[in-house]
């Protein structure tokens, strides 16, 4: 990929050399920029979680490539789109190519490599309170992205496609394995790879179209987790007078799967006053699974009490999940100022899974047995909606918006292992109004207001929405020709009163933002959002089945603001100077807050030449972790060329 | 019986009647029937710059291919015909769509665009149903890799946080997505024409959903499942656009978020039909006040579904 990526930085900077050709208006034209540089990083407090949050390293970088390439005599390509960012040791690094030629072919390539490393003693270690600082749910891994999509014909009526992409990760972690009384942090390797086939054909017509799709997908995912060495574990107590420890640890899984998809979808308007729409969406993805387990060390089966310290596990399933989805609707204007929409969908799935896994205790010979296991597994849910919505546009600058849902659904899933599993199935039934308002007072100032509220007989989960109110509402004023502002209010509140629940939900954010241009050289923007969570809901604490209360509070306040001073001009070059920032406060079950001020500065040196440089400043701390808080320096500094 | 007739034929009068605005252009002629079709290159002088920016537009098109019956009169296809403005040079003796109220500005794009496949989802979007217009997102006349509408992951990310600004301030959270940083787009996850999915939601293979596109080792499907990413989504535990907690949980301790389902009353052994909710009782033996138990993903590891353990452990 850094090659092709060479190769791509190689064509503009050649292509920047003087045009020797006597007729330039046949030659290809190429524009764009490139910008090079080099990031010093300075970082105090942890280095872990500043990875976690902003990871950006120090040394030399390739920020930005854009070029584009138009082609007069449209030979290959009418105009070729190159972008890239982040290369050179970022964790974000992306390419975009397009290519066109208008009637023969649309060509899109889009490559993302990005890295995650995530290792956050608060999130879960529970030996924290001994003093070791290990999260055992880290890990640090790539994602690699690449999308290929080919449209033949554009413009036409019959446009086949074609595409190809594929998602693979890979890295290394901790994980822990788990045996009865006592868990180990190891470590472990993963692999990943999806590859996504997929081709159709479109047909455009003037009164209706269709789009037919078939796809596939193949899935491998390998994982590993291994140890050598003593581990004490979790928990280092003595069970029965017994230490339970871990010695050594091969554990795998295999897992294989593919997946075939078709779409149908349609649209047609046959009379001016219809337009209809549908689609049927099928996949049905399977796996199948190879999984192997050895571990020596010292254990207990708590079903038995029986000690052993050698086993050994070997595992095969299949899963298999059909999947069917759908809508129909219209859109009907009966009269010239109402419109009348109707859509139905559906969505259904249903996982059937079988298997064995076969557990030997190999050691010691006296507690040896073989306990083989079937595995079997289901999910069936069925879920369908109709929804009508009735706008009329009461003036030409007032739309009113009227409608109805119900949904409505059944769903079944294994019942709680520890009352003898069995299944639970539940229903879904739920009625909901619908309300909204767009008026646009004068093309300075606009409102639009947004309001659904249901009420529920019966939901799937505890959390699930009950009987709800969301509300949303906007307002757009241009209080002068050089200053705009937008305000903004979103409501949920979820109140679920079923005796043994009392789930209580209430969020709100309140924002404005402005956008000021005083004069050419100088523009101000300026966000700020107030959000408040509020979340109680009743619930029974685990060991004793006591009732309790969980509360959940948040109430953050985020701002941004970026101030561009042009500053003043020489040799007909104007230097750029910017600066702003956001923060991020938030006080609640989780106070923390994260401050991110920057300053820019362009300095053109030439038509063609910027140097370009940045500062920012990450400042991350919270009240209840703070050994979790760090704090980061980072200057950017480099040149733009363009032409 | 008249007078009682009187208030309907008075609504159905008020319902089918002409709106004051410029109506749609392709009704504009009809509304003006002395207005005459004049081609673009006579908007070309006056409007020099939109003429050669439209030049390479992907929608000089419309001014080349026969079919779509505007050769030579693209201006025209969605401004309407511009002999008397061409003539008075009033900006009020033609359709500019970016006055219009969004649903006639709409049906100048729709008259191309309706049977194409962004057109499934559009009806029943939250643009279509807030009446945003397509030139809310889309320049119509500009050209270049953002011309039509931004391309670049970082512009995509500025002009939809132009509106959605509460969301925009969910980024601002220290564990996010990579969107601040120009490493994702908000329409790697959302369809802004519409989707079958809640919220705009992008399908992965057909109907899936779209967060399988990256997350595909999650995808499953699993012998045992974890009933609410498929029932609900990933979103019924996550908050995708960012979060207090490092794996952008709903809650900032996983236990919470944990027991707020798993804390059922007990039910009767075998086969249960509508409980007060799904989701399994909590085991007895977890003592929440060891660190130990409260984390539990470090023991119920395959939190999103597994292969061999129905607790979820391995």
């Amino acid at each position: 990929m850094r090659l092709a990526l060479a190769g791509l930085v190689a064509i503009p900077l050649l292509a920047q050399q003087p045009a020797a050709s006597p007729t330039p208006s046949t030659e290809p034209v190429v524009t764009g920029s490139i910008d090079l540089g080099y990031r010093f990083t300075s970082i105090g407090g942890d280095n872990d979680v500043y990875r976690s949050v902003v990871n950006l390293g120090q040394g030399p970088r390739l920020i930005g490539l854009d070029f584009s390439i138009t082609d007069p005599r449209k030979r290959l390509f009418d105009r070729l789109d190159v972008r890239a960012n982040n290369w050179g040791g970022d964790p974000y690094n992306t390419v975009t190519v397009n290519a066109a030629k208008q009637g023969i072919y649309d060509f899109h390539f889009d490559y993302r490599d990005v890295a995650y490393f995530n290792l956050l003693p608060s999130f879960a270690d529970p030996l924290l309170g001994t003093g070791i600082v290990l999260d055992e749910n880290s890990y640090f891994t790539r994602r690699r992205m690449s999308d290929f999509e080919l449209d033949l014909r554009p413009g036409h009526r019959i446009i086949p496609y074609l595409a190809y992409g594929r998602d693979s990760g890979q890295g290394t972690g901790i994980t822990t394995f788990v045996s009865d009384v006592n868990q180990y942090p190891v470590a472990d390797r993963m692999f990943d790879k999806t590859d996504n086939f997929r081709g159709g054909v479109r047909l455009e017509f003037s009164q209706w179209h269709a789009t037919l799709e078939q796809g596939g997908t193949t899935l491998r995912d390998d994982q590993e987790a291994y140890a050598g060495g003593f581990g004490a574990g979790n928990n280092p107590q003595p069970y029965f007078g017994q230490t339970l420890d871990l010695t050594s640890l091969a554990q795998s899984y295999g897992v294989r799967g593919d997946s075939i998809y078709t779409k149908a979808l349609f649209t047609a308007n046959p009379f001016s006053w219809l337009d209809a729409y549908g689609q049927f969406l099928y996949s049905r993805p399977q796996t199948n699974v190879n999984y192997s387990q050895y571990n020596a060390g010292s254990f207990v089966l708590l079903s038995s009490l029986l000690f052993y310290t050698g086993e050994q596990a070997l595992g095969y399933t299949t899963a298999k999940q059909p999947h069917t989805a759908g809508n129909f609707g219209f859109e009907v204007r009966p009269l010239k100022r109402v419109r009348v929409r109707e859509s139905w969908s559906t969505d259904r799935l249903h996982t059937s899974a079988a298997g064995l896994l076969t557990d030997v205790i190999l050691q010691p010979p006296s507690a040896a047995q073989t306990t083989p296991a079937a595995l079997t597994g289901m999910l069936v849910m069925n879920y369908s909606q109709e929804q009508v919505d009735v706008l009329v546009d009461a003036t030409p600058r007032l739309t009113l918006r009227g409608g109805y849902r119900y949904a409505w659904g059944d769903a079944e899933t294994p019942g709680a292992l520890v009352f003898g599993g069995g299944t639970q199935s539940s229903e879904l039934r739920q009625q909901a109004g619908i309300a909204g308002i767009t008026f646009r007072a004068t093309q300075k100032l606009s409102f639009n207001v947004d309001f659904e509220g249901a009420a529920t007989d019966h939901a799937y989960f505890r959390t699930s929405l009950y009987n709800y109110q969301k509300m949303r509402a906007r307002a757009r004023y241009q209080l002068a020709s050089k200053l705009s502002l937008q305000a903004g209010f979103t409501l949920l509140n979820n109140q679920n009163p079923t005796p043994g629940i009392n789930y209580d939900f209430l969020s709100r954010q309140n924002s404005l933002s402005a956008v000021w241009t005083p004069s050419k050289r100088v523009s101000v923007l300026g966000e700020y959002t107030r959000s408040t969570l509020r979340s109680n809901i009743g619930y029974l604490e685990p060991e004793f089945l006591s009732p309790e209360v969980s509360l959940y509070r948040d109430d953050a306040h985020s701002a941004s603001a970026l101030v561009d001073l042009a500053l003043p001009a020489y040799n007909k070059l104007t230097p750029h100077l910017a600066f702003g920032g956001s923060l991020f406060i938030s006080s609640g079950s989780r106070p923390s807050t994260f401050y991110q001020p920057l300053a820019r500065l362009l300095v053109p040196l030439h038509r063609n030449v910027a140097w370009k440089s940045e500062y920012r400043y990450y400042g991350y701390g919270e009240t209840f972790y703070l050994y979790e808080g760090f704090r980061a320096h980072i200057l950017q500094t480099g040149v733009t060329l363009s032409r | 019986m008249p007078s009682k007739l009187a208030p309907a034929l008075f609504l159905l009068c008020w319902a089918a009647g002409a709106q004051t605005t410029p109506a749609a252009p392709a009704a504009s002629s009809a509304a003006s029937p002395s207005a005459s079709y004049v081609g673009s290159e006579t908007c070309q002088p006056c409007h020099e710059d939109i003429y050669n920016a439209f030049q390479k537009n992907p929608h000089k098109v419309v001014d080349t291919q026969k079919r779509r019956g505007w050769e030579a009169r693209a201006c025209e296809s969605c401004h309407g015909p511009g002999g008397k403005h061409a003539e008075s040079a009033e900006a009020a003796a033609i359709v500019n769509p970016a006055k219009l109220a969004p649903a006639d500005a709409d049906r100048a794009c729709l008259k191309c665009h309706l049977n194409q496949p962004t057109h499934i989802g559009r009806i029943e979007s939250s643009h279509a149903k807030n009446e945003v217009a397509c030139t809310a997102c889309h320049s119509i006349h500009r050209h270049g890799p953002n011309g039509l509408v931004a391309r670049r992951a970082a512009a995509v990310n500025e002009q939809c946080a132009s509106c959605h600004t509460a969301v925009w301030a969910q980024f601002q959270r220290p564990y996010r997505h990579r969107l601040p940083e120009g490493a994702m787009s908000c329409v790697d996850c959302h369809n802004p024409h519409g989707s079958i999915l809640h919220a705009s939601g992008r399908a992965y293979a057909a109907n899936e959903a779209g967060c399988f596109r990256c997350h595909g080792n999650l995808r499953g499907p699993f012998t045992f499942e974890h009933a609410p990413v498929r029932l609900e989504g990933c979103g019924a535990c996550h908050e995708p656009h960012g979060s207090a907690n490092p794996r952008m949980l709903a809650r900032a301790e996983v236990r919470y978020l944990c027991l707020e389902c798993h804390a059922n009353l007990p039910t009767a052994p075998g086969p249960v039909k509508n409980p007060p909710a799904l989701g399994g009782v909590p085991p007895a033996f977890h003592d929440l006040f060891l660190p130990q138990f409260q984390n539990c993903t470090v023991c119920h590891l395959k939190v999103h579904g597994s292969y061999v353990s129905q607790e979820l452990l391995k």
